[in-house]
Parts: C-alpha cells; sequence; structure tokens
C-alpha cells in the first residue's frame, strides 16, 4: 500500500509540475499591460516603465519561471501585483471558507445521495420514478439559480437567513453557520440528485449479481446484504461520482460566493484573472491542482481499502 | 474563523432546525425612533491597500475618507474647503502653491500633524507608485516654510492640483507609519474613524469606530462605520434590500427591485458614454479624418431613444464631453447634434464617403446592447460598425499603440483639466493619434495657465472638439445609488458613491 501510495504521489508531482509551467507561460501571454494597470490611465511612460521594473516584467521569461519554482519550493507564493498581500496568506485566509462549504456539503452529498439511491435501488417503483425525474432536474438547474431562489424566498421574503454572509471573528457560530446554509444548500442539491442517481445504478447492478443470489439463499438477511455487500461493491462507484462532483464543484463554488459574498477562493480568482494579477492566479492554479490530486488520491485509497483488487493491479 | 467540518455539519444542521421552528433571526429590526448609530456600506471593491499612497480616485477614495483626512475638504457640490488646510494660495504664475496646516490634529498613533508630516506624505506620493501617482506630476518639490507652512513648487501650472488635494494625493497619513508593511493593513490617519482590526475581514469587511476627541466632531456622525464588500451586483442588490447594508450603488434594473423595498434614490450623472472618433487625421482610417464624416457620425443617433430604451431613462442626452460640474460644460453645446439621419447623410455626400464608410471598434462587456444600438443607428445613413474582439487587460495599452481608431466607452468626466489630459491634450491616453491643431493648443495652453479661471477657459476646448466632432457622445448616464430610511444621504458631484462625510443619521 505504501509503495502505490509513492508511485501516486510521484506521478502527481509531476503533473504538478507541467501545469505549473503551462499556467504560467500562457499567463505570460496575456499580461502584456499590467504594470499600465496598475498605475492607472494618466501615468506616464517613466511611470509604467518603473513598474514593470518594480515586479520584474522586464526579466526573461525563463528566469522570472526560474524564480517562481525556487521560491514556491520554499513555500513563498509571491506577493499581489495588485493588493501587495503575499499570495500564500491570501490562500490561507480564503481556503478554509471554500473548504468548508465544499466539505460539509460532500459529507451531506454521500449520506443523502447513498440513503436516496439505496432506496430508488432496492423499492424501485414510483421512488424510484421520483428519484430520476428529480435528478433531470437537479441536472438541469444551475447551482447559483438554486442560490438565487433561495436567497429570494427565504432571505428576503421570509427573513430566515441573511442574503449574503457575514463571516467576522467574534461573530457567534449561529451567524456564521446561517450564512453558510443558503449556499450549502445550492451547492447540495445538484450533488444529491446526481449523486443518487449513479449510486442507484450501481446498487441496481450488484443486486442482480450472483452473488447476491447465493447470499440470500444461505439465507442471510437483506439487510446485512444490502449494507454489507452490496453497499460495498457498489461503493467503488459511487466514490468516483462524488470525486468528480468535489472537483466540479470548485468551479459551482466561485459564483455562489460571489452571489452570497463569500471571503472564499472564488471571487478573488475572478478579480486576479481579469486583472492579470500572475502571483495570485498561479496560488490559485496550484491549490486547485493540490485539491484535485488530494481528493483522487483519497479516493484510491478508499477503493484499495474496499476492494483489494485495485491496490495489486 | 474557523470551523471543522464536523462542527460545521452539526451546526447545519441546528440551524436547519432553527429555519423550521422559524427562530432564525434574520433581518434586524431597530426600533423606529431611535436615531442609528451605525453605517454599514456596500462597498464595490476591495481596497488594494490601506497605504494612502494607494488611493484611488471617485469612489473608491471613500473608504480612505473614514481613515484619513485629507489637505482639502471636498463639498458635495464640488466646491473647495479647508481640512487639514486652514488656507492655500498661487503665486503669481501658478507655479508655487503656499499652503497653511491646522495645528490641532494627531494621528491617530499619537503623531503630530504639521509642514514635515505633509511634506512627508506627498513625497511618500509621488514615490510609491500608485494608482493615481499622475497626480502629483507636476510637482517637483516640496518645501517646508515653517511649522505649518508648505510650499508645493510646480514644473509647470497644474490647474487641478487643489482638486487632487482633496482626492488621493492629499490624504494624510501618519509619518511614523507611512513606507511600512503594517499601513498595507491597518490605516493610521488623523480621520475620524480608526479601523477595528478584530472586527475586520479581508475580501469581507472593514470596520470603523469613532475616534476619540476628532477634531472636527461635525464630519463625525456614526459611532461605527463599516464597509461590506459586495463586488457582485445581486448581492449589493439582495443585501439592500434585506436590511443587510444602508446604502449601496445599483442600476437601472436592480434599482427597480430596490425602489419595490421602498429604497431611496440618489442619482448622479459622472460619465458620459459614446464614441472616441481617435483617428482624426485619418492616419489608418482616412474617412475619420474627414470633419464632415465625423459629424455626420454625430448626426446619426437618436439620443432620446437611446437613453430611455437602453438606459430605462436613466440618463441625459448631450452632444458634449466635459461634464456639467466641471465649469467646461456649455447649454448650447448639450443638444448641438440633433438626431438627423438626412443631414448626416448629405454631410456624408459632401464629403465624398457616401458609401464605403467602415469604422472599427473592439467589443467592451457589458455594452453589448449599447454597441448594438449604435451599430443599427450608423447602418440608417450607411456607415458600417464592425465591432472586433473583446477588450483584454492589454487594453489601455492597446490604445497607446493606436491600434484602435475608435472606440466605444464609457468615461469620467471630470474637472475640466483630468478631462482634457484624459481624452484630449497629445499627453492623454485616450488621444493616442496625439491629434491636435494650433488652435486647439493655444486654448488648451489658456487652461493650464489659467488657475480660477481654467474651468471657463476650458469652455473654448470644449466647444473646438464639439464642433470637430472629435467625439460621437450620446449620454450622461446616472448612478443609481440607494439608500434605507434610516440614513440621509447627499449626492457627491463627479462620484458614483457620495463621500464618507455625505451621510448621516435620519432625523
Amino acid at each position: 500500500m505504501i509503495r502505490f501510495i509513492f508511485k501516486r504521489l510521484a506521478n502527481e508531482l509531476v503533473v504538478l509540475f507541467v501545469v505549473s509551467a503551462l499556467a504560467f507561460f500562457l499567463l505570460y501571454l496575456s499580461s502584456g499591460s499590467v504594470a499600465r494597470n496598475i498605475v492607472g490611465d494618466q501615468a506616464t511612460p517613466e511611470q509604467v516603465a518603473l513598474k514593470q521594473t518594480e515586479l520584474g516584467l522586464d526579466q526573461p521569461i525563463l528566469t522570472r519561471y526560474f524564480d517562481w519554482v525556487v521560491n514556491a519550493l520554499q513555500g513563498d507564493l509571491g506577493t499581489s501585483w495588485f493588493t501587495s498581500e503575499p499570495v500564500a496568506h491570501a490562500l490561507s485566509t480564503r481556503i478554509p471558507v471554500t473548504m468548508t462549504m465544499v466539505i460539509v456539503a460532500m459529507i451531506l452529498i454521500a449520506i443523502i445521495a447513498t440513503l436516496i439511491g439505496v432506496a430508488a435501488a432496492v423499492k424501485r417503483g414510483w421512488v424510484d420514478r421520483v428519484v430520476q425525474i428529480g435528478a433531470i432536474i437537479g441536472d438541469s438547474i444551475p447551482g447559483f439559480v438554486i442560490g438565487v431562489i433561495l436567497v429570494t424566498f427565504l432571505a428576503i421574503q421570509l427573513g430566515l437567513f441573511p442574503a449574503t454572509s457575514t463571516i467576522a471573528p467574534g461573530v457567534d457560530a449561529s451567524a456564521w453557520v446561517l450564512s453558510l446554509t443558503l449556499p450549502v444548500i445550492a451547492l447540495l442539491i445538484n450533488g444529491v440528485t446526481g449523486g443518487a442517481q449513479q449510486i442507484r445504478s450501481a446498487v441496481i447492478k450488484q443486486l442482480e449479481r450472483d452473488y447476491v443470489r447465493t447470499l440470500r439463499s444461505r439465507g442471510i438477511s437483506e439487510r446485512e446484504v444490502l449494507f454489507k455487500h452490496v453497499l460495498r461493491s457498489a461503493a467503488p462507484a459511487g466514490l468516483t461520482v462524488l470525486s468528480l462532483q468535489l472537483i466540479g464543484m470548485l468551479g459551482g463554488v466561485v459564483i455562489l460566493e460571489s452571489i452570497f459574498a463569500l471571503p472564499g477562493i472564488g471571487p478573488m480568482a475572478v478579480t486576479a484573472t481579469v486583472q492579470s494579477d500572475q502571483p495570485v492566479v498561479m496560488g490559485v492554479v496550484m491549490y486547485t491542482v493540490a485539491v484535485v490530486i488530494v481528493v483522487n488520491l483519497i479516493v484510491d485509497l478508499l477503493n484499495g481499502w474496499l476492494n483489494p483488487k485495485v491496490r495489486v493491479s | 474563523m474557523k470551523l471543522g467540518p464536523k462542527a460545521a455539519a452539526a451546526a447545519i444542521t441546528v440551524s436547519a432546525a432553527l429555519a423550521l421552528t422559524a427562530c432564525g433571526g434574520g433581518a434586524t429590526s431597530g426600533t423606529a425612533a431611535a436615531k442609528t448609530t451605525s453605517l454599514t456600506l456596500g462597498a464595490v471593491q476591495e481596497l488594494r491597500s490601506w497605504d494612502p499612497a494607494q488611493a484611488h480616485v471617485g469612489h473608491y477614495l471613500q473608504p480612505y475618507q473614514a481613515a484619513y483626512d485629507s489637505l482639502l475638504l471636498r463639498e458635495p457640490d464640488g466646491k473647495l474647503s479647508p481640512m487639514l488646510a486652514t488656507t492655500w494660495k498661487y503665486n503669481d504664475t501658478n507655479t508655487k502653491l503656499t499652503v497653511d496646516l491646522r495645528t490641532d490634529v494627531t494621528f491617530s498613533d499619537g503623531a503630530k500633524f504639521d509642514a514635515e508630516a505633509a511634506k512627508a506624505n506627498l513625497d511618500h506620493f509621488k514615490k510609491a507608485n500608485g494608482p493615481q501617482m499622475a497626480q502629483l506630476t507636476a510637482v517637483s518639490d516640496v518645501a517646508v516654510v515653517d511649522a505649518d507652512t508648505i510650499e508645493l513648487n510646480l514644473a509647470s501650472p497644474d490647474p487641478s492640483l487643489e482638486f487632487y488635494l482633496s482626492q488621493a494625493a492629499g490624504l494624510m497619513g501618519s509619518p511614523k507609519a507611512l513606507g511600512t508593511e503594517a499601513i498595507k493593513t491597518e490605516p493610521v490617519g488623523s480621520g475620524p474613524y480608526v479601523m477595528d482590526k478584530a472586527a475586520t475581514v479581508k475580501d469581507s469587511q472593514s470596520v470603523f469606530t469613532a475616534r476619540k476627541d476628532y477634531w472636527n466632531k461635525d464630519l463625525q456622525k456614526f459611532e461605527k462605520v463599516t464597509f461590506k464588500t459586495l463586488i457582485d451586483l445581486t448581492a449589493r442588490t439582495n443585501a439592500l434590500v434585506s436590511g443587510q447594508v444602508d446604502a449601496t450603488l445599483l442600476d437601472p434594473k436592480t434599482g427597480k427591485q430596490a425602489e419595490g423595498a421602498k429604497m431611496k434614490l440618489v442619482a448622479t450623472e459622472v460619465d458620459w458614454q459614446g464614441l472616441l472618433l481617435m483617428d482624426r487625421d485619418g492616419t489608418k482610417n482616412a474617412a475619420l479624418g474627414n470633419v464632415k464624416v465625423r459629424q455626420a457620425i454625430n448626426y446619426a443617433f437618436d439620443r432620446k431613444t437611446i437613453v430611455d430604451q437602453v438606459l430605462m431613462g436613466q440618463g441625459t442626452p448631450t452632444s458634449q464631453p466635459f461634464g456639467k460640474a466641471s465649469g467646461a460644460w456649455t447649454e448650447g453645446l448639450e443638444n448641438y447634434y440633433s438626431y438627423d439621419p438626412a443631414k448626416a447623410k448629405a454631410l456624408l455626400k459632401e464629403a465624398g464617403f457616401e458609401t464605403g464608410v467602415t469604422l472599427d471598434v473592439p467589443a467592451v462587456p457589458g455594452f453589448e446592447t449599447q454597441l448594438a444600438v449604435v451599430k443599427q443607428q450608423l447602418s440608417d445613413i450607411g456607415i458600417t460598425l464592425n465591432v472586433g474582439s473583446a477588450i483584454t487587460n492589454t487594453y489601455t495599452s492597446d490604445i497607446a499603440a493606436q491600434k484602435f481608431t475608435g472606440i466605444f466607452f464609457s468615461l469620467f468626466q471630470g474637472e475640466p483639466w483630468v478631462a482634457t489630459n484624459q481624452i484630449i491634450s497629445t499627453k492623454a491616453l485616450y488621444n493616442p493619434f496625439k491629434n491636435t491643431t494650433p488652435e486647439l493648443q493655444a486654448k488648451i495652453d489658456a487652461v493650464e495657465k489659467g488657475g480660477k479661471d481654467a474651468g471657463k477657459l476650458a469652455q473654448e476646448v470644449n466647444k473646438y472638439v464639439v464642433e470637430q466632432a472629435w467625439f460621437a457622445p450620446l449620454y450622461r448616464v446616472n448612478q443609481m445609488y440607494y439608500h434605507n430610511s434610516k440614513v440621509t444621504v447627499e449626492p457627491q458631484v463627479q462620484q458614483a458613491v457620495p463621500s464618507i462625510y455625505n451621510y448621516s443619521p435620519a432625523k
């Protein structure tokens, strides 16, 4: 198992390196007049040139990338060109906001989608039809639309939740939780409907397998068959879907964070990209790749734990 | 605040239960009789840095005003009044500005405000290469005369310098804190409020409390001022309508929703929108070199219908690029080019460009409707408008590099000298082909040396560029600033968002 993990980690490090190089060079192509944008419309050419030197933009691109890698390996991701905030610090304050939302949503999706998926697979009939229709509707409505609908009814008309979030130290936990509830629900609806559908299919497939018939013929209770054997075998498919959803969620979160004014990674990524704030964009790219790598690794480990065959292959 | 996933999951369940039993709270409604002591504003942008040298103009200035006093105070109508400066006077050639300063002001870290502190700030501003560094370009050096007097020596006259001293360049920070890392995240000024660092969260909210013993209680109307960062328009609308903020900037469409929730509108015209016909010598587009073609373009637009339909009536049709408060604005130029397609066609014929005039402009995100209308109305007189690829972050350097012969844009209607240097003089970014004539240059020189008469003299510049059809302005657009009934708000000339001094608790 340890060898398996090391092998995977080595592969992922190569991915991280390749992505960083690609991102850096692509950003270079689009960051033509950053210095002018920073010093403003009325700045003289000398002021623009001064800013360019300050940012090191007059250095060759390979030198700049080499410097970035050397610093990044020491944990220094540079400083934002627009806000002078160290990128590592900016990420460290925003990642908890985004990840709390994503992780809470994922845990709830895993539990609810599994319960609904299993119920649909076992009961079939109308329950199944409702789940299938729900999956189509849930998949077709973007999360941010759900977010806006939730705000309109639950926050503005009924006043049950704050319309935009207030996350500040010293604010009591209940206010903070109320702030997060609507965005998490908006994330949940898409995830649950999609996830339940996949789990339903995987469970049905297992229920049709010979080993289930054998287990049943030996008089093992239906509950034990379902939760001990069928679900374990269906889990890899479910886990893969959940991991894809989590990665997809990182995109959906960007819009939701803007609508709910949450100080997460999303708005920062958008602003930095529009401004060509290269150090910040690089930081966000690295963070996103790292999340994808970690999620994939966890899914592989869980799969390996559930199904020893995976480890051998 | 950090909350582990487990705790968060548990808390969400609790909150759902609270919501179901309708105990969740929501917008707090204070007692109607009590006068509010706090002000919460929905800010459209997070600040880059609290270093005063990184401050910006217009509505980006507002949060700095909470922490920093400026040398001059700009009244809501644009008049300049004393603040940290008590009096200021130019010499005869407008090349030296002598400024007398207050002697009773301290910064929040205890440092004293005096001539040395003012000099330190102006020097720092000149060096720091911030987004408004150009404001002090004309100042060659700052001299300390005595403890409460400084002299600003100018390399050339700058009629907008006094205006700048009420803006970014005039903000005064503690000399002890200037240039430090700390001032980037925590302002240290002599202003009416001090930052509550513990309650401030980057990218979420900046909280300020009233400073004890502030020298001018008239400017300090609240106990607490919060700037809540709400970049997204939907978020701003929701926050205002649900009572989370007292005032914020919306647009005509979301404004309807706010009006439905009984919010009050403070409308001010700040920007003008229209075409900048930049290649006036016909270097790249021969047709644009002919004044009759440029005038024909101006006659092609039914400005009133565009305002009514595109802006939902929130603007004023105009033919001139200078704003009402600038001093350069002239009644007679307001409707100089009426809607007259027949005259437009006749002018094109006279110019010999009856067929085949093509204009290229880049696409501006957010202006799709405007560009479609402009394209339609130009095609009615036989001019083809090609809308190219969208503007990118290289936009300003592309303009400077003469990549565009014309653009459709929204431009600030600033003070006459500011506007002249932004769109008309040969130094202006938005005059990339550096068009000028001896006649125009003489008018510009007169404004530069005009001192107090600069605004009036700029009327001549305005008249010239309107007659020569340098631009095709369509309208001045209303900024839709809304507030609730807990506060009263006075609009600020040339600013989408009022200055911090313009808010007070409702009576």
